[in-house]
């Protein structure tokens, strides 16, 4: 078979100038809208009021475990974290021991069927610095095992607010 | 006078390599920038936490309700007083009736039932509890009954 020979020697050059115009104009635009957030995560809660949690006859009723805030009204930081009547301190160790009161109260083993159904009533002072209810809120949620959430308890939710003090 | 004569050659640039390092530059940017996150304010100063997880299912219909302080550039507080801020608006929780209830209209006028929307709440690490606690009724007496508290992921 038999080509057809091609007039040799006409270059054809890509034009680079408007493919790099654009190229550019892409590059600043994601430059400028570029805004680094820190990944952000969330807690479920549950919240039932005026509404009160619908129990069918098949529901294990569990009581539920109660959880009380104290604030120093000065400052808004926590005085006192309680589980049930029983003091746990202040502190990052009492978040340390609320964890552990809650793995003892699940029975020790999370993931059971009653550790799905407990409910927690976390009961916090209105001037209290929501950052130690997130603690409270985490140290109900789990702990962290190997890089994995071993997950305690799932339903959370807060007793209605305290007024705030004139 | 005489000059020397220059010669007309043209001095071509080699333009690959720098093409090549704008595309890696776009290919970044690219991945890197998110578009998602367009409602969190960074004026709020977020509690960080372990547990805090990013959630499993991307929920289609949230309202996000950021509540926190008026910072300077320096982050200090301008004002003592937490404000929920609303688009460009600061409005305090006692009242947040209103812009409550017209976005409860703006979703029955979609036909989407309130129990599918996730009310997110981005609190400020220092805001009183008691506020949020406020935030979250005035959210149920607008019918709201899901909610979510965020928080940023601690990496330690």
């Amino acid at each position: 078979m038999k080509f057809r020979s091609r007039i040799a020697g006409t270059k054809i050059e890509a034009q680079m100038a408007p493919m790099i115009d654009v190229v550019f104009q892409l590059l600043i635009f994601f430059m400028l809208t570029l805004k680094i957030v820190e990944e952000e995560g969330d807690f479920n809660i549950n919240m039932p009021i005026g509404r009160p949690a619908q129990q069918t006859s098949d529901d294990i009723n569990l009581p539920d475990i109660r959880i009380t805030l104290e604030a120093d009204p000065a400052s808004g930081e926590l005085a006192e974290l309680k589980i049930g009547p029983r003091s746990l301190g202040n502190g990052p160790e009492a978040f340390e021991r609320l964890n552990l009161q809650i793995l003892r109260l699940i029975g020790g083993a999370p993931g059971r069927a009653t550790s799905k159904e407990q409910e927690v009533e976390i009961k916090a002072d209105y001037d209290l610095h929501y950052r130690h209810v997130m603690r409270a809120v985490s140290a109900c949620t789990g702990r962290m095992e190997n890089g994995k959430l071993v997950r305690y308890i799932e339903k959370i939710k807060f007793a209605p607010p305290n007024k705030r003090e004139p | 006078m005489k000059f020397a004569s220059h010669r007309t050659d043209t001095v071509e640039v080699n333009m690959t390599p720098m093409i090549d390092i704008v595309f890696q530059l776009i290919a970044f940017f690219m991945v890197i920038t998110n578009f998602e996150q367009t409602q969190a304010d960074e004026r709020v100063k977020l509690p960080s936490d372990q547990l805090a997880k990013p959630p499993e299912v991307k929920r289609d219909d949230k309202l996000t309700l950021n509540l926190g302080f008026i910072r300077d550039r320096d982050g200090n507080r301008i004002d003592p007083d937490p404000y929920v801020f609303f688009g460009d608006e600061f409005v305090r929780v006692a009242d947040m009736t209103d812009k409550l209830e017209s976005e409860r209209q703006f979703y029955s006028t979609l036909g989407t039932e309130l129990s599918e929307v996730t009310v997110e709440i981005r609190a400020d690490a220092e805001v009183p509890t008691g506020l949020v606690q406020e935030l979250i009724r005035k959210c149920q007496e607008s019918e709201f009954e899901r909610f979510a508290l965020k928080a940023t992921i601690r990496t330690d």
